[in-house]
């Protein structure tokens, strides 16, 4: 083996390449395969099992108040209002099989959602909701985003975009707290102020007329920055030569936000107020830490209705129809989100 | 009006509109900072003598319902850490087949993924708590655990894990599409390995998506509650869970203090974590689906 020059080396290697396991492995399908094995077991795991066990219930009348089911205490006992956490649901797979009772037609549990007057009701306040928040927060935002687009240069604008963008990541749980605090009748601040300019304290929270303008307003506080950023990522999107050729030739404000700022900026706002919509239509936390719906049901949205069937009335059946309709509804949303992405990926690599 | 003089005002304008959005959290600040007695003082103080009894209070035992809050604390840090870095691997290893095999049902499965993002946390959570007790059920009975796995630690992490997977596969697909495949070619010819084409070659092009992917994931798992408080159980409960229930257990009366200066603590991360990671802000807002600076 001393005299085994590079040469003939080289030559072995080529004449019989090495048979290593990992090499095959590798270049085999199973490769890819592996690689998306991970994310596809999570996938089945918590998305498809659940969803096939959400459509599976949807068709039942199943609840956790029939009779014959270990109750939580809560049903039972009085329920503390905000901890109607249901710990103390103990029903087996097979005892879930056993006391489910098909519903009088297979679709019983979607039609009472048509008959249900409260979840209509919590359907108007949400659609009201969202319709309100999202129109004012893209004006405001992009008017705002306008003022922020020429401040590439302003001293700390890392700290004062930082300041602006904090309402958006904070959790709405602690944001919900912040906002309690400051509509506090008597020592809240707000009221404060609203004392010194010799008005009548409110309780914002409690008040059948404030609740809902005092939440929305929390909402648009939250997320007003996130429009300002879209506004801000639409701007960034319109070549530097465009707006440049635009200024040479001494366009117009209002053509050159006609010509040149829309066609490019469109697509991104839109995306913005897309995703604002899916997620205003999402909020939960916030009126839960906020009113818990109330006073009455007057901030009572769709997302704490599902909550209060599912896991206070227990009415398993009926909630999980309730939670098709709005996947449903959640898969559309995305369609056409990503019909917008893509309609801006055609135009821009045109 | 010089031009000078004009910036300047402009500038002022900016800075103005910036603070105006963080003054209520300012609020809280300067609550945190009081007294109880300064805190409830009608009218309120604007002047007061600072002090950090609230935080020394709220996090080592005061009378509410939660005497410490430094276990609530660690799990809110080892849950998002470990579920956010767990989904970044994960889906790391799949964008880039994704991205290079393009398997047949690529873009349903992105599709999918994305629209369980966009599903109300409510509407999810019935179905995941179903299942979860199902399972944890039928594993006791089968005499293979004695503590719940589901809904205990396990579970949360994978739900996490799982709830952090979807943004990071678009952001990160999107960042590996980006990166041609001609380096892939240049290592195989060159002889180097697929897994060293992947960690070697990939991956370093894509930190700026991880960084991304991880910050952001990190931020909303930090901010989650609703699955926290429906399917937590002992050794699960993160801190918003802490805020919601401390609340209650003041009997009645809202704790300020405590809560003032427990929110403080914890929405400190986040804004900490923008002002460094500034610049991917948008893509983290956005899912990973518009990318660009502001």
């Amino acid at each position: 083996m001393a005299t085994v020059t590079i040469a003939e080396r080289n030559e072995r290697a080529l004449a019989q390449p090495r048979r290593n396991v990992l090499r095959a492995f590798e270049e085999s399908r199973a490769y890819p395969a592996a690689l998306l094995t991970p994310i596809l077991l999570f996938f089945v795991l918590l998305n498809v099992i659940p969803t096939l066990w959400l459509i599976g219930f949807s068709f039942y009348r199943y609840s956790l108040q029939s009779p014959d089911i270990p109750r939580p205490a809560c049903v039972s006992g009085p329920c503390p209002t905000l901890l109607s956490i249901p710990t103390g649901i103990q029903v087996s797979l097979t005892q879930q099989l056993q006391i489910i009772i098909p519903a009088e037609l297979p679709i019983g549990n979607y039609i009472r959602i048509f008959e249900d007057p409260a979840l209509w009701g919590a359907f108007g306040r949400t659609f009201l909701f969202v319709v309100l928040a999202v129109v004012i927060e893209v004006v405001l935002g992009v008017a705002l985003g306008f003022l922020f687009w020429g401040s590439s240069k302003m001293p700390g604008r890392r700290v004062a975009l930082t300041l602006l963008f904090t309402p958006m990541v904070i959790t709405p749980v602690a944001s919900g707290l912040f906002w309690r605090l400051i509509y506090e009748p008597t020592f809240g601040v707000l009221n404060f102020l609203i004392r010194t300019f010799g008005g009548q304290p409110i309780d914002f929270l409690t008040n059948n007329q404030w609740a809902f303008p005092a939440v929305l307003f929390v909402d648009i506080w939250m997320w007003t920055p996130f429009m300002i950023l879209m506004t801000l990522a639409a701007l960034g999107s319109v070549p530097k030569a465009e707006l440049e050729a635009a200024e040479v030739d001494r366009m117009s404000w209002r053509s050159k936000v006609r010509y040149v700022i829309w066609p490019h900026g469109k697509f991104i706002l839109m995306l913005g107020i897309l995703l604002r919509t899916i997620d205003a239509f999402k909020t939960t936390d916030l009126v839960f830490l906020m009113t818990n719906g109330g006073p009455g049901n007057i901030t009572e949205l769709v997302g704490l209705q599902l909550y209060r069937y599912a896991f206070a009335s227990l009415n398993i059946g009926f909630s999980s129809a309730l939670a098709v309709v709005l996947l449903i509804a959640a898969i559309a949303f995305t369609s056409i989100y990503l019909w917008v992405l893509n309609a801006r990926r055609r135009v821009e690599s045109r | 009006m010089s031009r000078a003089m004009r910036t300047r005002i402009y500038y002022a304008i900016l800075w103005m509109v910036a603070i105006f959005f963080f003054l209520p959290i300012f609020w809280i600040l300067l609550a945190a900072l009081k007294t109880d007695a300064d805190i409830l003082a009608v009218p309120p103080k604007l002047i007061f003598a600072p002090t950090l009894e609230q935080f020394n209070k709220t996090l080592f035992g005061r009378g509410t319902g939660i005497s410490n809050t430094i276990p609530y604390l660690v799990n809110s840090l080892v849950l998002s850490l470990g579920s956010v870095a767990l989904a970044t691997v994960v889906s790391f290893l799949a964008a880039y087949a994704f991205s290079r095999y393009k398997p047949r049902a690529t873009n349903f499965l992105m599709f999918l993924m994305l629209s369980t993002r966009m599903v109300p946390a409510s509407a999810t959570v019935v179905a995941i708590f179903q299942m979860y007790n199902a399972f944890d059920i039928g594993l006791r009975n089968l005499g293979l655990i004695s503590q719940p796995f589901f809904r205990g630690f396990p579970g949360v992490l994978l739900l996490y894990t799982m709830f952090s997977i979807p943004f990071s596969l678009w952001i990160l697909k999107g960042f590996i599409d980006g990166v041609s495949p001609r380096y892939d070619e240049t290592g195989f010819v060159n002889g180097a390995s697929r897994l060293h084409v992947l960690f070697k070659v990939v991956l370093p092009q894509v930190r700026p998506g991880l960084i991304a992917a991880f910050i952001f994931n990190l931020i909303f798992v930090w901010n989650e509650f609703l699955f926290n408080f429906i399917l937590g159980g002992q050794g699960t409960q993160m801190i918003p869970y802490a805020l919601a229930v401390g609340l209650v257990n003041a009997g009645g009366n809202i704790d300020w203090g405590y809560v003032a200066a427990l929110s403080i603590l914890y929405v400190s991360l986040p804004v900490v974590m923008i002002f460094f990671f500034q610049r991917y802000l948008l893509v983290g807002m956005t899912f990973g689906t518009v990318r660009g600076e502001v």
